[in-house]
């Protein structure tokens, strides 16, 4: 009896063990059975196949200038394909990235951020040098500078292209501010008391997406970037800087005053629920970049809002140190080539690309990383045409985003700690404290 | 029959079913013990640090901030899932006609996609625009308690831990439901006999009766509380406040690259749920009458 009971004790332990592990599987081993089979299907077809593991979106007008340009490429150029995997969701794309990398299954191009983790790969050598291919091609001052700007690594390197070229404004309803008398605003302080005055009147004076955090993290980058242009946030990156300084604490201290100003419960507000209250009317500002501006034209806005939305760049401070034709903007996710996979065909295929992708890419109403000129007018809206203008008119360096500066461990700390700081769960000492201690202890790694 | 007195027989039987379970979950469980050892980023090549991301895991705040999380997780699944699941079955095994009807409805979420019950129950906490429960609250008058139950950090764990309890509910209640009518009518009828409530009914008959079937239960659904992971990450706000050891297991590892790390927290659940069900079996076979 007792021996029977010995045993079905253990078989449940065994059983329960199973269910416990189950969920452990994902983490260890399983990794690498995925990246296995990955790896083999670009080598099975006949003729050269070139895989690109992809983070935009899955029928944009990146993914569909690469196929087009590919299919020319590949008339000439008999059995070459171009494979492109796609995965949109970020979290999930930099996770697979991750794994394949891990176990060294990383295909011929990849898309990533000009993060330290890009720059772990860089110094390992597992990526193609891309300044050194630019000069090579001749192609490097065919690329508007703060596009290429952009993707330099955190020690000036550059390991990433451009695919894309944005600015980034707040977009606002001129209904709402005229009928509160409200101007746009001219500085960051005077973005708190146009806010203060709509809510006021009972209106959401900011529509804001919180569940990808990114958009939240460039209010606390603003103040910073006025006072000393990307300096403050490399040297908070390296450990140099700290949050509790001077500057710090004014983004910290602008990040909770104007996240009052947010919609109520905005942390669990996603990209396209925030774009909709804007265009909805139900929120006076929202801040976004130009790959927006296919919502934003006359044509497409909603009845209501024809006629209706402006736009304003980032606002500037007393004595600031950067100019107003300076301000947030980006390339996008870089693209990147792994080493020992750029072959004579890649770096071909890649240098064809290059040259034609202006073409094709400016066809579908988008602003291309490479040098181009309108021609036919009438092709484009307004908007379009009225950005290109302010592209023309830009500086020479973005706003770098701090998301793209910090190390991954202090990157996923901060996330968390900013909603909260925004939400009121924190004063502005203890969220900076807190990011004091992580990068303290990411820098001594 | 005689075939299965042969030793070598009985173990080609099983052979199948072994190596599988070695490959699939016991060697994936070594692996993570053992890159709990390392430190290691997927560049660079994995160094052994011996306990050190032990010795980190207990000092850091995160982690433990997650471990409470998870407890109030624990207790709130837990109730949802054993308690209100065996009223249920209880109220069912009352019901003479139909009972299969509610068995079917009750069962219902435990079919659907996760992230389809995420997305349902993130519109339904919604307050800009307005979702169904501060909608309700509104129509029945206590409009002043609207607030966006996922962001607001007095109600955020709750929102995300009850999503998982109404899940499986309904699963609990079939399994508790299908001892309860296996119970010989004789006893029930004898008890009745004998001048036994409805209450003492339950009490000291039925509940006894069952007692197996909820030990089983209630393991299971503490130890997948212990490790429940998708709908407090998919909803959870990112943020503290709805850290699950999981999530922070998970966000270690694969989000900022520190798979040593991310495999003691994972080595930390495995432990934790051992204990669970070490607890809940001693609980229970401490009980009078044999287990």
């Amino acid at each position: 009896m007792a021996k029977k009971r010995m045993m079905s004790k253990i078989i449940s332990l065994l059983a329960i063990f199973s269910l416990v592990a189950t969920a452990l599987a994902g983490c260890g081993g399983s990794s690498k059975n995925d990246a296995g089979k990955q790896g083999n299907s670009s080598d099975a077809s006949n003729g050269k196949t070139i895989t690109w593991l992809s983070a935009r979106p899955s029928d944009g007008a990146i993914v569909q200038t690469m196929r087009e340009l590919a299919d020319r490429y590949a008339k000439d150029h008999p059995g070459f394909k171009l494979d492109i995997q796609v995965t949109s969701d970020r979290p999930s794309y930099l996770t697979k990235l991750r794994t394949l990398v891990a176990s060294g299954e990383a295909p011929e191009f990849i898309d990533m951020d000009a993060d330290p983790y890009a720059q772990q790969l860089a110094d390992a050598g597992m990526l193609v040098d891309m300044k050194q291919f630019l000069d090579e091609q001749g192609l490097y001052d065919q690329f508007y500078e703060p596009a290429l700007k952009y993707q330099e690594l955190p020690d000036g390197s550059l390991y990433l292209l451009p695919m894309e070229y944005h600015l980034e404004m707040t977009w606002y309803n001129k209904k709402i501010f005229a009928e509160n008398n409200l101007a746009v605003p001219k500085t960051i302080e005077d973005m708190i008391t146009v806010s203060k005055a709509i809510r006021d009147k009972g209106i959401t004076p900011i529509a804001v997406d919180g569940v990808d955090v990114w958009p939240l993290l460039r209010y606390a980058a603003m103040i910073p970037f006025r006072a000393t242009g990307n300096e403050f946030a490399r040297n908070l990156s390296q450990g140099k800087s700290k949050m509790s300084d001077e500057v710090g604490m004014q983004a910290a201290n602008f990040a909770k005053e104007i996240g009052q100003y947010f919609q109520e419960g905005f942390a669990t507000t996603d990209y396209t629920t925030a774009k909709n209250m804007f265009l909805n009317g139900e929120a006076a500002m929202y801040t976004m970049g130009t790959w927006e501006i296919p919502s934003f034209t006359e044509d497409n806005l909603p009845e209501n809002l024809k006629g209706n939305v402006d736009y304003f760049y980032l606002p500037t401070i007393a004595n600031a140190k950067t100019p107003n034709n300076e301000f947030f903007g980006n390339s996008g996710i870089g693209l990147a080539a792994t080493a020992d996979k750029f072959d004579a065909t890649t770096k071909d295929f890649l240098s064809y690309v290059l040259k034609n992708y202006s073409d094709v890419y400016v066809a579908k109403q988008q602003m291309s990383p490479l040098k181009f000129t309108i021609k036919d007018e009438t092709q484009f809206s307004e908007l379009f045409l009225r950005v290109k203008k302010d592209m023309d008119n830009y500086g020479s360096e973005f706003a770098k985003p701090w998301d793209t500066l910090l190390d991954p461990d202090t990157n996923s700390v901060m996330s968390d700690l900013v909603i909260k700081l925004m939400m009121g769960a924190m004063t502005p000492e203890e969220f900076a404290n807190q990011i004091d201690d992580t990068i303290a202890q990411n820098a001594t790694n | 029959m005689n075939v299965l007195k042969d030793k070598k027989a009985w173990f080609i039987f099983i052979a199948p079913a072994l190596l599988f379970y070695l490959g699939t979950v016991f060697v994936p469980i070594i692996q993570s013990l053992n890159y709990g050892f390392q430190d290691w980023n997927g560049i660079k090549d994995a160094e052994y640090i011996g306990l050190g991301n032990y010795t980190r895991m207990f000092q850091d705040p995160y982690f433990w901030n997650s471990v409470q999380n998870n407890l109030v997780y624990v207790v709130i699944v837990v109730l949802m899932q054993v308690f209100i699941g065996l009223f249920f079955a209880l109220l069912l095994s009352y019901v003479k006609k139909g009972a299969g009807i509610f068995r079917t409805l009750y069962y219902l979420p435990a079919v659907v996609v996760t992230v389809a019950i995420a997305q349902m129950f993130r519109n339904f906490y919604s307050l800009q625009p307005l979702g169904l429960l501060n909608m309700f609250l509104d129509w029945i008058g206590l409009g002043y308690l609207q607030t966006a139950w996922l962001s607001n950090p007095h109600t955020a764990l709750i929102a995300v831990s009850l999503p998982e309890g109404w899940r499986f509910t309904g699963m609990y209640m079939v399994i508790f439901y299908a001892a309860l009518i296996a119970i010989p009518k004789e006893i029930e009828e004898a008890a009745t006999i004998d001048g036994v409530n409805g209450w003492q009914l339950i009490r000291h008959i039925k509940l006894p009766s069952i007692k197996h079937v909820l030990s089983l239960a209630l393991i299971m659904c503490t130890t997948g509380a212990l490790r429940g992971f998708d709908i407090p990450y998919i909803i959870g706000v990112p943020g503290s406040t709805t850290e699950l050891v999981t999530t922070y297991m998970y966000k270690k590892a694969f989000a900022t690259n520190q798979f040593g790390y991310g495999s003691s927290i994972a080595v930390f659940i495995v432990i934790e749920s051992l204990i669970a069900v070490l607890i809940i079996r001693s609980i229970f076979n401490s009980r009078k009458g044999e287990a």
